[in-house]
Parts: structure tokens; sequence; C-alpha cells
């Protein structure tokens, strides 16, 4: 089936599934089959924030004086976040958006990719500010082997369902030969696809930045890289919102009513998934071996650190109906809680430390003689 | 002493809620020496999620993370009778 950008076929949109039905023509939002994904549109721009109004000019300093293998910890942490949010800064468009049925939901993956894109403008941000050129971090991201071989796992799934979405639009269901390699397009056959991506997705959200969120917050707790710190907790708090928008979509098709088809497929495909998850927990765990293989850092170590993955894995697992699979049932990193609460993550404009303070106000030029005879 | 609501969780000895709503159940879990699992605190992580056994709660604050039956999410709920919970 043809994607079209303004399908003019007259479907009902509360009796459209989520995915794979009619495309999207008009967006709108008064009547909706699943509201929480416009609630989830709201709370992702009030979460709205700008790098540049993290002021990180004294993480210098602080990053000065870090020990060889520390320096390599952060680094390290900040080029494997750079890559996730590369992917997700694009991939739910590219991936999601051709498929998708719903306005409410079309408009948050929208805004949820835009959110990434502000992920990925953060870590420029911290960069510039440590290195005056800071080009060989990011040309080492498509040369380092620990980054690269994550990459092809959180890729694969996307560009599977992609490449496979790309034949069906243009082809229809049936046998499709290109190059000579001949695939067999069915549109039950791509929700499989789809399923298996947004497990992989979910698993992304759900664990993959907890290693690294680990470390910066431990160097937060011996007050050190805290402006650092701060833009991390907020791309926190939007991941937790991400992965909220994940187990959302996985559970309405499992225990809601959405489309009784991906119902099947997810009892069909239940292995799949928690195989998936389960990868995705070992090789963060290799990870944080790979952080801690020149030393490790005051606070935290691999063990507790892969013991911290299991706990959150855990938690995580039960959130998608997958059994918990670890041992670990207490938080051994009772610290990390602080870090995540949203409440504590206010950018607020009389902190001294932010240089910037321009949201939600006009960024013009103003003159002494404009202000009158305010104090400021 | 003002009113309370008893609530039993994961098994443990009972512990007693103030029945005024003037805490979350996740800070009334807190404040009886329970560990608790939260993240935002704001009931859109779901990091709190706990089976509810027995008993009612109501919503302070709507919640956003997915809740399947017979969940709850205490940090943005208050106890509104006795409690029997896994957490
Ligand atoms: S702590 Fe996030 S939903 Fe309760
Ligand atoms: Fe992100
Ligand atoms: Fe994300």
């Amino acid at each position: 089936m043809r994607y079209s950008t303004f399908n003019q076929t007259n479907a009902n949109p509360l009796g459209e599934p989520m995915f794979f039905g009619n495309p999207v023509n008009v967006a709108r939002y008064d009547q909706q089959r699943h509201s929480i994904f416009e609630k989830l549109i709201e709370k992702q721009l009030s979460f709205f924030w700008r790098p540049e109004e993290v002021d990180v000019s004294r993480d210098r300093v602080d990053f000065q004086a870090m020990t060889d293998s520390e320096k390599h910890i952060f680094i390290s942490n900040l080029k494997y976040q750079t890559l996730l949010d590369s992917v997700q800064g694009r991939s739910p468009n590219i991936a999601f958006l051709p498929i998708v049925s719903l306005p409410e939901l079309e408009t948050w993956i929208e805004t949820w990719s835009f959110s990434e894109t502000i992920h990925s403008r953060s870590y420029t941000h911290i960069l510039r500010n440590l290195f005056s050129d800071p080009g060989k971090v990011f040309d080492d991201i498509v040369m380092n082997d620990q980054i690269c071989r994550r990459a092809t796992d959180i890729s694969r799934y996307y560009d599977d369902l992609i490449f496979h979405t790309q034949l069906w639009q243009t082809h229809g269901e049936g046998d499709i030969t290109i190059d000579d390699v001949t695939y067999h397009v069915t549109v039950r056959e791509l929700k499989k696809k789809l399923f298996l991506c947004m497990n992989s997705v979910n698993a992304l959200e759900a664990i993959r930045f907890y290693v690294s969120f680990a470390c910066t917050f431990a160097f937060a707790e011996r007050e050190m890289m805290e402006g650092n710190s701060k833009i991390i907790r907020l791309i926190a708090r939007d991941e937790n919102l991400h992965l909220t928008s994940t187990q959302h979509i996985l559970n309405l098709w499992q225990y809601g009513d959405d489309d009784p088809e991906m119902k099947e497929i997810a009892e069909e495909l239940r292995e799949e998934a928690l195989e998936i998850f389960t990868s995705a927990v070992e090789q963060e765990k290799q990870w944080a071996a790979y952080l801690f293989e020149n030393g490790s850092m005051i606070g935290l170590n691999k063990e507790i650190l892969c013991q911290y993955v299991e706990y959150i894995a855990n938690l995580r697992m039960q959130a998608i109906g997958l059994d918990p699979q670890y041992n670990q049932t207490s938080n051994p990193l009772p610290w990390m809680n602080k870090y995540l609460v949203s409440d504590n993550v206010q950018v607020a404009p009389q902190e001294a430390e932010i240089s910037s303070y321009l949201v939600g106000q006009i960024d013009s030029e103003v003159s002494a003689g404009d202000f009158g005879d305010f104090d400021l | 002493m003002s009113e309370t609501f008893k609530v039993r969780v994961n098994q443990l000895p009972v512990i007693e809620v103030p029945a005024d709503g003037s805490q979350s159940l996740l800070e009334a879990l807190e404040a009886a020496g329970i560990e608790t699992r939260y993240h935002c605190r704001t009931g859109f992580c779901g990091a709190c999620r706990s089976k509810l056994h027995e008993g009612e709660v109501e919503y302070v604050n709507d919640p956003l993370a997915y809740i399947r039956p017979g969940e709850v999410l205490p940090c943005i709920c208050i106890a509104k009778s006795d409690l029997i919970l896994d957490h």
C-alpha cells in the first residue's frame, strides 16, 4: 500500500489500530482512540529545555583533574549516549511514521524524536566546553569497536522494519526479488518486525542509558562535573517518559484492545522479546566492563554497576509483562534515585550557574534603559 | 493520635499510615522504613508500580505510566482503606 501524506480514505480514527491501519489524514485530537499519547505530548512539551541554558563551563576544571581512567569512563559514556540519541533522533520518525494510523500517536512519535535531537545537541554543548576541538571524540564513534558493536544491535530491528515497509509500500504483499534476494512480504510479517523493533526500542529506553547515567551521577555525588550532571538529569527525565510510551504501546497490544493480530504476535514472539531484553542487559554489563578496564572510579565499580542494571531490568521487564530474570531485588545504588526524581530537576533562572535563561522569553536585544527603574 | 489505615507490604509486619491523605502512599511507606522503588515520583515513569491485593486507593494526580489491572502507582495515590500490597 503506497504511503500518502494525506490519505483521502474516510476512515473512522476511533476504529483504527495504532499501526498498519489507514495512514493518518487530518491531524485532529478532538477524538482519540488512545488519549494517553496526547498526555505524553503535553508532558514532553512541559519538559522542554535547551542545552545552552545549562552552564557547563566549570566542568572543564573538574575534567582536567580527572585520572586517565576516569576520563576514559566519562568520554566513552558520552560517545555511547551520542550514538543512542543519534539513532533515536531519527529512527522513530523514519520507522514508525509511515505505518502509524492514529493522529495522537503520530504526533507523539514526532514529539519524542524531537526531544532526542535536543539530547544530541547537548553532547556537542558538553564536549565543546571540554575540548577546543571535540572532533576527535565524534570521529571515534564510528571507529570504536565497542560502540559499533552496540550500534549494530540497536539499529538492526529498525533497519529491518524500515526496509520491509518500503518493499510493502512500493510492491504490496508477495515475493519481491531484489539483487537476487527474495523477500516474502506480508502484513503479518511486517507486524512481527514492528513488534520486535518496539521491544528493542523499549529495551534501549529502559536500560541502555543507565550505566552512563550511573557514572555521571557518581561524579556528581563527588561534586564533580555538575553542569554535565544537570544536563544528564534532564535527559534522564525525558528518557523515562519515552520509556513510558513504549511500555504503553507494548501493553496496549497485549492487554488493551488495539489490534487482535498484534495480541497474537505478542504471544507468539514472547521468547524473542525476552531475548531482546536480556541481550541488551548483557551488552550493558559488557559496557560496564569496558568502562572500567583501565581502573574504576570512586563510588562505582563493575560489579555494583552490573547489579544496578539487573535491578532496573527486573522493574522494566515486569512493566511489559515479562518475568523478572535477575536476583537483584534491592537497589544497590540508592543515591541514583535522587537524580531521577522529576521535581528536583527544574532549570531555574535564579540559579547562578545558568548563563542564559531564555525559555519562554523573547531573545532580543534589550538596552538597560528598557528596564526603567527595575532592579535586577 | 489521628486516624490511620493498616498497610501490609510484601508480607512484612503491618504498618500504619495516616488516613488524612497528608502523605502519598509512597511517602507513607518510606516514613515506615520500607525500602521503596521510584524514579520520577510524579506518576509518569512507572518505577514505583505495585500490586494492590486488597483495599482502595485514590489518585491525587493523573497517572501517565501504564497501569495493568490490580496495579497502583504509590507515588501519586493515597490510601483510602486498609491495604495489602506488593511493592
Ligand atoms: S515513581 Fe514514577 S510513577 Fe511513581
Ligand atoms: Fe535521548
Ligand atoms: Fe529516548
